[in-house]
């Protein structure tokens, strides 16, 4: 059995690592940037790591991918430990709460960050893994579905992702991570495009023609010159991946998320 | 320095105060201005920062702190120049609306850099909650800053960064 308490400390500690420390990949790359503002971008991780302050005001919702091993015996459903490490840490630490109860009538605020979106994935095996998106609004709300022709091919499919990038890209603090998810259900291209912000950015897909893809699209994003906070200097991407699913004869989902530039996320495997 | 004569893509660094509001607050003054109520805050001649502050942790004035996309505040932008706002403050683009609005009225509107919240709250020397403290992080609250990095987005002659 997989003890609750185990997951709960190290999940929380994970939590508070995604939101004040800078993860490498994007330090790195945000190292480099000479533009508007770039001095208070390299200040910002600097202090927040020292201070514990989180890198943003805007400190998500919480979503989490969970691969559950078919051997795995746990105290209590995952939900339940996902949403108190949640609770524990956003009282804690001077977060913000960003969750309102009712998405259409109260929208009162529930003043501890959950409830946590959770995918449960059931795999083969008795590991446990759990990765996580700190998702703020500014980047959710560019997340979009395109039923598109189930004729189209790689490019038309490159041509949505860039020109909704081009359209909307700006407003989610830019250079993003771009994620699509290609195939399915439509509900499913959607997590797959978010389980695709989960990856390192040096990750490439397995297949060379979807590798392809990847690259293309990022290197067609990076044309648009949007840079950095949407001022024009710097990358616009800092990398695009594909999910990919079976679909139906007469169906093409292409789902696009991205996350903003602080990409804010986590991975943890236990085992049983 | 003259509000006339900022231009888009210049960067300043600001000190002085902010008045910190941002949806909520916006739709509560403008149901009291159209019933003639008595404001809780006086706008004349402030500087509006659309913002919603993380908490603040103890011994500080204000926890992390950052813009907020201003487009959402758009269709109240008219109603804070007649109030007296002279500038604003977010993140983003904003609609042709807003262009409009700060081409008639001769008011900019500036752009901080988002996600950098921790830089941002190092830079607040004070902070008081001045009106709709039920509102959380949506009340409005007024800020003293010091070298505060904003970048002129919308000039007064209605020029834009982001372009049209
Ligand atoms: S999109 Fe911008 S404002 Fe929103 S969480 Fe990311 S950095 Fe912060």
């Amino acid at each position: 059995m997989i003890q609750r308490r185990v997951v709960l400390d190290k999940l929380k500690e994970e939590l508070v690592k995604a939101n004040v420390r800078l993860n490498e990949e994007v330090k790195r790359i945000v190292a480099e940037y000479e533009g508007p503002f770039s001095d208070v971008i390299k200040e910002n991780y600097i202090i927040s790591e020292k201070e514990c302050l989180p890198l943003c005001q805007d400190t998500g919702i919480l979503e989490f991918f969970v691969f559950l091993g078919h051997e795995v015996v746990l105290e209590e459903p995952i939900e339940k430990t996902l949403n108190s490490a949640v609770e524990e840490v956003y009282v804690a630490y001077p977060f913000r709460y960003s969750i309102v109860s009712d998405p259409v009538f109260e929208r009162v605020n529930t003043h501890n960050n959950t409830p946590v979106v959770v995918h449960v994935f059931q795999v083969e095996g008795k590991k446990l893994e759990i990765r996580f998106l700190v998702k703020g609004g500014g980047s959710e709300n560019l997340s979009t579905l395109h039923m598109m022709n189930p004729s189209a091919g790689a490019s038309e499919i490159k041509d949505f992702v860039v020109e909704f990038v081009k359209e909307h890209g700006a407003k989610a603090c830019p250079p993003l991570h771009i994620g699509v998810g290609i195939g399915g259900t439509a509900d499913k291209a959607l997590v797959l495009s978010k389980l695709a912000l989960t990856k390192d950015f040096s990750e490439r897909h397995p297949d060379p023609r979807y590798a392809e893809l990847e690259e293309e699209i990022l290197r067609t994003v990076n044309l648009l010159g949007i840079g950095y906070q949407g001022l024009g200097h710097g990358i616009t991407a800092y990398s695009v991946h594909v999910e990919h699913f079976p679909t139906h004869i007469a169906t093409l989902p292409v789902a696009v998320s991205v996350d903003c530039y602080l990409c804010r996320k986590g991975k943890i495997v236990f085992e049983d | 320095m003259r509000i006339e004569e900022f231009k888009i893509g210049q960067e300043i660094l600001y000190s002085g105060k902010l008045i910190v509001m941002r949806d909520q607050a916006h739709k509560r003054l403008k149901d009291m201005v159209e019933k003639g109520e008595e404001l809780p805050v006086d706008l004349m001649g402030a500087v509006v920062f659309y913002a919603g502050p993380a908490k603040t942790p103890p011994g500080r004035p204000i926890g992390a702190i950052g813009p907020t996309t201003s487009a959402r505040m758009d269709d109240y932008l008219e109603m804070l120049f007649r109030l007296g706002v002279i500038a604003t403050v977010g993140k983003g683009k904003r609609t042709g609306k807003a262009i409009e609005a700060c081409k008639k009225w001769k008011r900019v509107y500036f752009v901080a850099p988002s996600g950098t919240a921790a830089a941002l709250a190092k830079r607040v020397k004070r902070a008081r909650l001045i009106a709709f403290e039920d509102l959380g992080p949506e009340a409005i609250y007024e800020l003293e800053v010091e070298d505060f990095p904003l970048l002129v987005a919308i000039d007064s002659l209605g020029n834009s960064v982001f372009g049209e």
